[in-house]
């Protein structure tokens, strides 16, 4: 370990010694994984802020279950509500006296209807029904109004979990394809890697020969395809940074409402820049480790 | 310190280089390996530096089984060994002193350690004024010289010379062989020379063992070159 820290100095000079001398390919390899980091870093932004959308909207998602005007005791309403939380996905039935259902409808239509309030009070106790998964919404309902003690069950409408299914769609499809440009940017920083190996051949039989480890050659190599990887990542974090800050302050911190809250910048853009350094160089070292290997191997 | 049991290699494309080749060298000896192109000389080389796995047969350098280490054990092992070539192979941006350093610089060693043993070194192969020269500005046996100090820079137990004077004329050639057995006598190193330099041979007489088609056709022990018709 003492070794390999004091050998530091020798294979940082041949790791960049060997970038300068062949400048285009290193330069091709790090704006390939330049183009996947920039990807990379779309995709977490839309990931990250989609998933608190989601979070948001699915609080929303509940199933209005509006009971009979019969059902009024305290006892009915408790069985009521032990009938509905039996259905399978639904998480909670959350109990919404005649009262409130006026308070909610006051709210939204106007201070008009406050003349209903106590005696003549037409509406019916009711309740708010969360389910497991937003996708089985549409079942869950049907089965709600299939209770004799249930008038009738209204949902968000389909838009919205429509709306989430596509965003994870868009996230799926983002992944793959960060995945598939990942594979380009190994690839082309293997190949720029090979063109080192083979522009040092002498220098590496020589290696062998005096018996340098597989390791210590393999060294600045990593350290060549880790430098590269840094280079790639350098314009994509800025891009993240500024891009992302300008963006939050152009739409006001929301697309829309507040319900599609931005992730505020401070943990946020950081978070990112930080798993695109850390994933830059993985990729450059993967890229050079899988084409050292297979070199080194070739012979004993 | 060599030893090689019933080795024999053959190639996947049906060439049998060594065939049922058994043989003893003691530590400190100095034996030449006589043989026409193709006899089986490299294949016996890359047999003893672990670059090739015998086929069958056992092929036992100081104490170690070589056909069977692992890929990542061959480093280690081959620092018993030092192998010179016949075309040098200095790497040219380095200079002399630089081109000895390396070979201790890849093992691992401080730099401290590195310039005493450097120095040691140049002065064995009588090359204390050429430190700071390039390859390129040294004369053949020069050039010759700084490899067979690198090689021995680590102070390996096995010296293998795979014709070291190919490309010198006589009187460099003898200069290098002298440095040889110096090495051989000062260090204590067992030297294997390949060479088809038949004069050489019969001017420093030793050990000789001839390969032909794989085969050991003679192994003397006062030496001398073997003609053939």
């Amino acid at each position: 370990m003492i070794q390999f820290f004091k050998s530091i100095p020798f294979h940082m000079r041949s790791a960049v010694k060997s970038l300068v001398r062949h400048l285009v390919m290193t330069l091709s390899a790090a704006s390939a994984v330049m183009v996947t980091l920039v990807l990379l870093a779309a995709f977490l932004m839309i990931a990250g802020n989609v998933s608190g959308f989601t979070n948001h909207i699915e609080d929303d998602i509940r199933i209005h279950a509006v009971l009979g005007e019969d059902i009024v005791s305290e006892e009915q309403l408790q069985t009521a509500k032990a009938e509905i939380e039996a259905i399978e996905g639904v998480k909670e039935a959350e109990l919404s006296s005649k009262e409130n259902e006026l308070k909610l409808w006051i709210a939204e239509k106007g201070e008009i209807f406050s003349i209903y309030e106590g005696e003549n009070n037409p509406l019916h106790n009711a309740f708010f029904v969360s389910v497991n998964d937003p996708d089985n919404i549409a079942a869950i309902s049907e089965d709600i109004i299939s209770l004799d003690i249930v008038d009738d069950a209204m949902y968000g409408g389909n838009s919205i979990s429509q709306l989430i299914s596509m965003l994870n769609t868009v996230r799926s499809g983002i992944i793959i394809f960060v995945g598939l440009l990942g594979f380009l940017a190994i690839f082309l920083i293997s190949n720029t890697i090979k063109m080192g190996i083979y522009a040092r051949t002498n220098e590496i039989s020589i290696m062998r020969n005096v018996g340098a480890t597989n390791s210590f050659i393999k060294t600045p190599f990593m350290i060549e395809g880790m430098i590269i990887g840094l280079l790639g990542s350098v314009l994509p974090c800025i891009g993240a940074y500024f891009g992302y800050s300008y963006l939050y302050k152009a739409m006001g911190g929301q697309l829309f409402s507040n319900v599609f809250a931005f992730q505020p910048i401070n943990p946020f853009v950081f978070e990112i820049i930080g798993i695109l350094v850390i994933t830059g160089m993985l990729v450059g070292i993967l890229g050079s480790f899988l084409s050292t290997t297979k070199y080194l191997h070739w012979k004993r | 310190m060599i030893l090689l049991e019933n080795v024999s290699k053959s190639f996947k494309n049906g060439v049998h280089a060594l065939r049922d080749v058994n043989l003893y060298i003691e530590e400190g000896e100095f034996v030449y390996i006589i043989g026409p192109t193709g006899s089986g000389k490299s294949t016996l080389i890359k047999l003893l530096d672990g670059e090739l796995i015998p086929s069958s047969g056992r092929v036992v350098v100081a104490g170690t089984d070589v056909g069977k280490l692992r890929h990542s054990k061959v480093p280690l092992y081959r620092r018993n060994i030092g192998v010179v070539f016949q075309d040098f192979r200095l790497l040219p941006e380095l200079t002399v002193f630089e081109n000895i350093a390396f070979a201790l610089q890849v093992i691992g060693l401080d730099k401290v350690t590195i310039r005493r043993r450097v120095r040691e070194i140049l002065e064995l192969v009588s090359l204390e004024d050429k430190a700071k020269s390039f390859p390129r500005e040294l004369s053949g046996g020069q050039q010759q010289r700084a490899t067979i100090g690198r090689a021995i820079a680590n102070s390996p137990r096995v010296l293998i010379a795979d014709e070291p004077t190919g490309n010198l004329d006589p009187e460099k050639s003898q200069e290098i062989m002298e440095l040889l057995e110096k090495i051989n006598q000062e260090e204590n190193t067992t030297i294997l020379m390949v060479t088809h330099d038949s004069n050489l041979v019969d001017m420093n007489k030793k050990r000789t063992i001839a390969l032909e088609e794989g085969y050991i056709v003679a192994d003397i022990q006062k030496g001398g070159y073997i003609h053939h018709d």
